[in-house]
């Protein structure tokens, strides 16, 4: 269990125990995740960080009741989504999950207009009111005068926009964003980040977000790590001196030298430290 | 107002040349049904043209003759006689009847219905639109046969082997398969011998024509007695039953074309929109809405097919009418209905193998990068 990557908030907005999923069985078996436990509070930002194929993207579809979980137990609003009948999980995602995606996954059929009141549709809400929701929600993003266009009139980061007011207008207690700034520029990345930062510390939303981009970083209060599966907090990560790789410092090799304790991502590492250490230490 | 968002008609028209294209191919191939059925129902309309215009309500064949079509018909010599005594009974017409080819000097040739009646008497043409009826020595023949054998009236028409002068010119007896020719009785009995092969019986005032069917069963043991009703549809079934097996292959035909039209484009457009589905699947749709999506789509197609099918057959019809006047194309209610009853069916099968695919459709697959 990583209880580093646990808050102790008592009002949390989403609770994953032990969560882990196993692909294929047997010797085949893949363990993409390895018992999580994650508690995010209402108004915190959460980054999810890690290599590629550390499991990450699962570990969000695992939260967002998109992939059954192989043991373990993900509480929104009081509920087990996963202990709750497979039918109900639909309405679920939709009422209590706002999904942001990496390639935005707008409906190139339907009008930015169109596209969020679809989500609000799918939640139960139609007609004028959906439409008033989506509206409202545009014009939250500052997209109020593009509500007509499709997706292809759009820029990347009013596509990135429009996904987030999709995302927010049937006023989720949770956003999971998948790389939600990978294709956009700087400028836009930046606007897409504060615009995340905003629902959670205006709305008080939990904000999950999956990156590698470390613009990100600034908005986090929480930077967890996750790799071959498992989940820490950054900070508790080192970086090997010598390929400057971000290491688990538990069960991986180290030297002490002159009161410092060094570690290593592998035995090559530590000896070409060892070598020569002035190499290393020797601030740039 | 409580409106969804219209996927299924944005994702139908979004791409209009597919949704044309969709829709063009379905209509044809339901054109194929509705213009086939179209001309077997204007063909039964044409063959029965004779009976159902004629103001017979009853009348009396050869015992065991139901029709006119491909038979023949001989009635005893009294039968007239015992007809006209019988109670009910108006007035009697003995027609003869011969089916044989009329010609024009010029070679053309028709195949024709001949009947033999007495002018001033019913049998005679429904409506002669020139001329006059026959007298002896010559025969009114349909307008749409003179047209195709160059004839006018005074000239010569060939009738069963006779030389007949052409007194009058009738409408509605030519149909794609016959035209119909009236001679004077006498005149038939010179060409083909005498023959008292119909009798049309009108009912007096009063009588029912079931009830004249009844009593002239009972005069005339062994004559066969059908109302004009019955005489119709039982000429309309010996058609039917002739062509059946043909417009039923090429229904089908038409049908399976219209199903591999609608199930090409529905899986090809849902295959190639799966992605789509798999966003609003994590978007929170269920299955239900999925398979509405899809099921909305292939009857928007269909619905849509078979109104322009139905719109094209109509001009379809003019215009065959006009270059082809023994072709009468009748577009029936019926028809239309079982058109839009088969391509329903179709589009409920062409939603089966999509439907599958939506409705298993990962919701995760929304996360995959598209590059």
């Amino acid at each position: 269990m990583n209880a580093n990557a646990t808050t102790t908030s008592t009002t949390s907005a989403l609770e994953a125990r032990g969560l882990s999923k196993i692909f294929g069985h047997g010797d085949l078996a893949v363990t993409a995740v390895r018992d999580v436990d994650l508690s995010v509070a209402p108004g915190e930002v959460v980054l999810v960080d890690g290599p590629s194929g550390s499991g990450k993207t699962t570990l969000l579809l695992m939260l967002g009741v998109l992939l059954e979980p192989t043991s373990g137990s993900v509480v929104v609003d009081g509920d087990d989504i996963w202990a709750l009948p497979e039918r109900r999980r639909p309405s679920l995602r939709a009422r209590h999950f706002g999904f942001v995606f990496q390639d935005f996954n707008l409906l190139g059929a339907l009008t930015a207009a169109e596209n969020v009141t679809l989500a609000a549709d799918l939640a139960g809400v139609t007609g004028h009111a959906a439409r008033q929701r989506a509206a409202t929600a545009l014009e939250r993003v500052g997209l109020g005068h593009r509500i007509d266009f499709r997706p292809d009139q759009l820029s990347g980061g009013e596509k990135q926009r429009v996904a987030v007011a999709r995302a927010l207008v049937n006023d989720p207690a949770v956003i999971l964003a998948d790389e939600p700034t990978a294709n956009l520029d700087s400028a836009n990345g930046r606007q897409v980040a504060r615009l995340l930062h905003t629902l959670a510390t205006d709305d008080r939303r939990a904000v999950i977000i999956v990156t590698h981009d470390n613009r990100l970083h600034d908005i986090a209060d929480r930077v967890l790590w996750l790799e071959d599966g498992a989940l820490q907090q950054l900070d508790a990560l080192v970086t090997d001196p010598v390929c400057h790789m971000s290491i688990t410092p538990a069960d991986t090799p180290h030297i002490e030298l002159d009161g410092t304790v060094w570690w290593f991502c592998s035995t090559g590492c530590r000896d070409e430290f060892t070598a020569d250490p002035t190499r290393f230490t020797k601030p740039k | 107002m409580s409106r969804r968002v219209p996927l299924a008609r944005r994702y139908l028209f979004g791409e209009r040349r597919r949704a044309i294209l969709a829709t063009a191919g379905v209509a044809v191939a339901l054109l194929l049904v509705l213009v086939l059925d179209g001309i077997f129902a204007g063909a039964m309309q044409q063959v029965t043209a004779y009976i159902r215009t004629s103001p017979a309500d009853v009348i009396v064949s050869q015992r065991g003759v139901r029709t006119m079509h491909m038979t023949t018909s001989a009635l005893p010599a009294d039968a007239g006689l015992t007809a006209e005594t019988a109670d009910g009974v108006g007035w009697v017409a003995p027609i003869g009847f011969v089916s044989g080819v009329i010609g024009a000097d010029s070679g053309g040739r028709q195949l024709s219905y001949v009947i033999g009646y007495t002018p001033g008497q019913p049998g005679g043409p429904h409506h002669l639109i020139s001329g006059q009826p026959p007298a002896g020595g010559e025969a009114v023949i349909d307008q749409i046969a003179a047209d195709q054998l160059g004839l006018h009236i005074g000239d010569q028409v060939r009738v069963l082997g006779a030389w007949l002068r052409v007194s009058g010119l009738a409408e509605g007896g030519t149909s794609i398969v016959n035209t119909t020719t009236f001679v004077t009785a006498d005149e038939l009995d010179q060409i083909h011998g005498p023959t008292t092969s119909y009798l049309l019986v009108g009912a007096r005032p009063g009588n029912s024509s079931t009830t004249l069917r009844d009593t002239l069963a009972a005069a005339l043991p062994d004559t066969t007695v059908q109302t004009r009703g019955e005489f119709a549809r039982q000429e309309a079934a010996v058609v039917a039953d002739m062509s059946a097996d043909v417009m039923r292959i090429m229904a089908i035909i038409g049908f399976a074309i219209a199903l591999a039209v609608v199930c090409l484009t529905l899986f090809t457009a849902t295959l190639a929109r799966l992605r789509d589905y798999g966003i609003i699947k994590a978007l929170g749709a269920g299955s239900g809405r999925l398979a509405g999506i899809v099921i909305a789509q292939a009857a928007w197609t269909v619905a849509l097919a078979v109104a322009a099918s139905v719109a094209l057959a109509l001009v379809v019809g003019r215009v065959v009418e006009v270059a082809a006047p023994t072709i009468t194309i009748a577009i029936e209610p019926s028809s239309i209905l079982r058109v839009a009853a088969g391509a329903a069916a179709i589009g409920a099968v062409s939603a089966l193998a999509p439907l599958r695919r939506v409705v298993a459709v990962d919701p995760a697959s929304a996360f995959r990068r598209l590059s």
